[in-house]
């Protein structure tokens, strides 16, 4: 606290004189008026009895000199105008948005980043002025309204202590945009509603240290956006941001992990590297990353059917939570394929590859089997994973998924139309796992149909004509639509109606197939997410109850959701999580890492995009000299108050 | 405080015009100086038998009980009590503690000693109105007869307030000097700092029928005082520095309530009618009402 010097020395000399005057004043003789009285007789009686309490009488007295001592007091402490420094908060509505994501765990600022920004919210609370509001959201990669907006000092900072730190990364879009829709659309809602209390214009103070994309797509309307950048400058860390394992396609097979490093720092850092494979240290290796790049790093393991690792980066650094990753490797599971054909020797040997064999075990069935009551009953019950109809439609909808060849699903959401002429194929979606890696060049049909699929296919061959292959979920279940038999009947004798079969993606599509509509891309592909994704177990792995296994050794139940799948949504913990039946063996397992270069960069951003402005950071809010002498001033109006008071109803202590 | 001398005449028309319908009554036979209303327990002439005695010669023939003689054949001679006259004494405080108030306190109870005196002169009783004083010769006039009004009321008119002798001296006094029995009300404020049971103790030693007339005026039962004063005693001049107070004026009523507790027991247990009077109280009530349910008139 600082004060400011109002009088001049002579007018000090002369206020200073006040209190000593009164302190004379009341110590000199009083000069009493003299009242005659026929006899003090009962006047001597009362007086004694009050010399009893002897203390009490000096008391009275004192009373009124010590009021007056302490008004000339105050008066004179309010004449130095006491203040001291706070920051600029000239508005009366705020919106604290704390970021709580893995960056903010760093440990540059003691104890952490996360701390600090909860530090500094709580000194901007304490600064609001009576009648001001704010209120708080914390956010990752999700934005949590953590207190609305309230001009409650006490109930803000006991929701700004409670904020608690995550491990995932940083999102701030929902944040903004839950900040940002707050303050929009004042006068639309009823003047005295609390949603009109919250809709009126704020200032935004991000406290974060900016590891999230520059967001210009949300509007700040009736913002004005601050932000305070958390965290040191010239930060070194260097984090895992990716890591995977596979089996190697080739013989001999062995298992390979690979992993990527990335300095966020200003040095060349070197770290060593130790590879847990199921808690034993199978592997240490020492890299020098330089500064601001990444580098990568694989480890060649035997072959086993099922693996845990576990990569640990030494030494410490200000980051932990990037300084491990996870991977798993799961039993394949064998899927269950049904083709019902009339004959394709062409499809049945691209079914019959290694590769397919080591997915999946199919089984051939002739048309006929669809009336067969027994093969119905198979169908309903989910005893496959895959049935591939080629030039066939069955009675009833599998409880499995599908792959129709120049055939249309039993539903009425599909539907088709020929297409006068060769079809000719323009586009092919390469990301879909179905059509991945397929090269459709030189691929020639002689006839087929465009498809007219139900809402939420995806379209992954187009032609001129419209769609000629597509996919569209089913209850739980995924129906994939080729526009084109790969043969057909001309006078009774089977045609090819296509070369795709001679060409080499032709066995891929299938692999590709079998893999993602069989099941098994659960096994392979999402074995690690990011720390608050969920993840999903295919319906085809077991029957409730499945229980996960969290890698702090909580056990939560998982149910089905609506597709039929199993949704496990408690990822924020960062580790391998089990996916256990009901006897307790293990289904599946899956990691989930940080793995995220933006969270394991650092370095605090000098300033963000944060809608169509640059907002540049500040370390502190403009300082602004904050004083009190006017509640000096009015304690020595209450004060003058009570001693008239004491004064005239002589009241005593 | 008011001016002992008050202009106002000490007895009004009509109050004397009521005044003279009441007389005093005693609660004891006491023996006269001359011929008068009250029963005596000396043998005169009266119509009330007393008694009988043998005859002498010489004794007067109309008085013989010629019934006894004619039973006993003896001469006996009968008796009658004697009509005697009553003493009524009111002795007033005449120091300066009583020229206080309003009423003034002094002036209060020469007006009460002049509707008591005038009572009394009414039924040819005899009065005699005395002050409180350090001598022991000088005493008021003995009065008889409604024509001494005008003389009683100018005797107490000149009574100044200035003679601060103790209540025991001036009791003392007033008993050296006057002899005889009878009503006396005692009229004063109580007031002495060296007490007033030595005072009350002669009295009623003196086997007569004693009233004590405590008067007081609204400022001594309720003072309004305020600040920082120092008391100055209008007797004897001491001084009593107060800082008048809430509590300090709680205690004031405390001891005074004491102090009028006290007297009226100490009278009590000495066969003193005791009357507290406050001067805001009309004369003609204190007479009419209060001392009529004392007993003191009828």
């Amino acid at each position: 606290m600082s004060v400011l010097n109002t009088l001049l020395w002579w007018q000090w000399m002369l206020l200073g004189i006040v209190p000593l005057a009164i302190f004379l004043l009341y110590f000199l003789k009083l000069k009493r008026q003299p009242v005659k009285v026929p006899s003090t007789l009962l006047w001597s009686r009362a007086v004694e009895d009050l010399h009893v309490n002897t203390i009490w009488q000096r008391l009275r007295r004192s009373l009124l000199l010590f009021l007056q001592l302490l008004i000339v007091l105050f008066i004179m402490f309010a004449l130095l105008r006491p203040g001291w420094q706070g920051s600029d908060l000239s508005d009366d509505r705020y919106i604290l948005l704390i970021d709580n994501s893995a960056s903010m765990s760093a440990t540059d600022q003691t104890p952490t980043r996360l701390h600090e920004a909860k530090q500094r919210a709580l000194a901007i609370v304490d600064q609001l002025q009576p009648g001001d509001a704010a209120m708080v959201i914390a956010f990752s990669d999700q934005a949590q309204v953590v207190q609305a907006f309230t001009d409650s000092r006490s109930i803000l900072r006991r929701h700004i202590e409670r904020i608690a730190p995550s491990s995932r990364p940083t999102n701030a879009r929902d944040a903004l945009q839950a900040a940002s829709g707050l303050s929009r659309g004042a006068g639309a809602r009823p003047p005295d509603s609390p949603a009109a209390e919250e809709s009126l214009p704020a200032t935004l103070l991000l406290l974060s240290d900016g590891a999230f994309p520059a967001i210009t797509d949300v509007p700040l309307t009736n913002l004005a956006a601050r932000f305070l950048p958390i965290g040191r400058d010239e930060v070194e860390n260097v984090g895992i941001v990716a890591f995977s394992s596979d089996r190697h396609p080739g013989p001999p097979e062995r298992l390979q992990a690979f992993c990527r490093l990335f300095n966020s720092g200003s040095q060349d850092a070197t770290v060593r590297l130790e590879l847990y494979l199921n808690d034993i240290s199978v592997d240490v290796v020492e890299l020098t990353v330089p500064a601001g790049r990444e580098k990568g790093w694989q480890f060649e393991l035997p072959d086993l059917e099922e693996a845990r690792l576990r990569l640990v980066m030494l030494p410490d650094d200000s980051l932990s939570l990037d300084n491990q990753a996870h991977a798993v490797l799961n039993r394949p599971r064998r899927a269950r394929v049904l083709l019902v054909t009339p004959g394709d020797p062409s499809l049945q040997v691209a079914l019959q590859t290694e590769q397919v064999a080591e997915l999946a075990d199919v089984t051939l069935a002739a048309p006929n089997v669809l009336n067969d009551e027994r093969h119905q009953t198979l169908a309903a019950s989910g005893a496959f994973d895959l049935v591939i109809f080629d030039r066939s439609q069955p009675v009833q909808m599998p409880q499995a998924n599908t792959l129709f060849l120049g055939a249309l699903p039993t539903t009425t959401h599909w539907n088709w139309r020929p297409v006068a002429g060769p079809p000719t194929l323009i586009d092919v979606d390469r990301v879909h796992p179905l059509t991945q890696l397929l090269d459709m060049s030189y691929v020639k049909i002689a006839e087929g149909h465009v498809l007219l699929p139900p809402q939420g296919s995806t379209l992954l061959f187009e032609s001129l004509g419209g769609p000629l292959f597509a996919v569209a979920p089913r209850e739980g279940f995924e129906d994939a639509v080729l526009g084109f038999p790969l043969q057909t009947s001309e006078d009774g004798t089977i045609v090819p109606n296509t070369n795709w079969p001679r060409r080499p993606s032709f066995p891929v599509f299938l692999y590709n197939a079998v893999r993602y509509l069989g099941g098994s891309r659960f096994d392979a592909v999402n074995t690690s997410i990011r720390p608050g994704e969920t993840y999903t177990v295919s319906s085809t792995l077991g029957n409730e109850p499945l229980t996960v296994v969290t890698p702090t050794g909580t056990r939560h139940p998982i149910s089905r959701d609506g597709s039929g799948n199993f949704i496990c949504t408690d990822t924020d913990a960062l580790g391998i999580y089990e996916i256990q039946a009901d006897d307790g063996h293990v289904i599946r397992r899956f990691a989930v890492n940080l793995l995220d270069s933006l969270e394991s960069d650092l370095q605090p951003r000098r300033s963000l995009e944060l809608g169509p402005d640059t907002v540049v950071g500040v370390r502190s809010l403009e300082a602004r000299r904050r004083e009190r002498w006017q509640w000096l001033l009015l304690g020595a109006i209450v004060l003058l108050m009570l001693e008239w008071y004491i004064y005239h109803r002589r009241v005593y202590v | 405080m008011s001016s002992a001398s008050s202009d106002a005449p000490l007895l009004s028309p009509q109050l004397l015009s009521r005044l003279e319908r009441l007389e005093l009554v005693s609660r004891k036979v006491f023996r006269g100086r001359l011929k008068g209303e009250r029963r005596s327990r000396r043998k005169g002439q009266s119509v009330e038998f007393a008694d009988f005695r043998n005859y002498v010669p010489g004794d007067d023939l109309r008085f013989l009980d010629w019934n006894l003689y004619a039973r006993l054949d003896k001469l006996f001679l009968k008796l009658f009590l004697e009509e005697e006259d009553l003493h009524f004494w009111a002795l007033v405080d005449v120091s300066q503690s009583m020229d206080f108030g309003t009423p003034n306190k002094l002036h209060y109870a020469k007006q009460l000693a002049a509707a008591l005196g005038f009572i009394a002169l009414v039924r040819a009783d005899r009065v005699q109105i005395e002050a409180l004083s350090s001598s022991r010769h000088a005493s008021g006039p003995v009065l008889r007869g409604r024509r001494s009004l005008g003389r009683m009321c100018d005797y107490l008119a000149s009574l100044p307030a200035k003679d601060n002798v103790p209540l025991a001296e001036g009791v003392r006094n007033f008993r050296l000097r006057s002899s005889g029995k009878g009503i006396l009300v005692l009229l004063t404020d109580l007031l002495d700092k060296s007490g007033y049971e030595t005072a009350l103790s002669m009295l009623a030693a003196e086997r007569m029928d004693v009233y004590v007339i405590h008067i007081l005026s609204p400022e001594e039962l309720e003072p309004n005082l305020a600040g920082d004063l120092v008391l100055v005693d209008a007797e004897d001049g001491q001084n009593a520095e107060i800082t008048v107070s809430s509590p300090l004026l709680k205690r004031y009523q405390r001891a005074l309530h004491a102090f009028l507790d006290g007297a009226r027991g100490f009278c009590a247990r000495r066969g003193i009618v005791y009357l507290s009077a406050n001067t805001a109280i009309p004369v003609e009530d204190i007479v009419t009402r209060y001392l009529r349910r004392r007993g003191l008139v009828r």
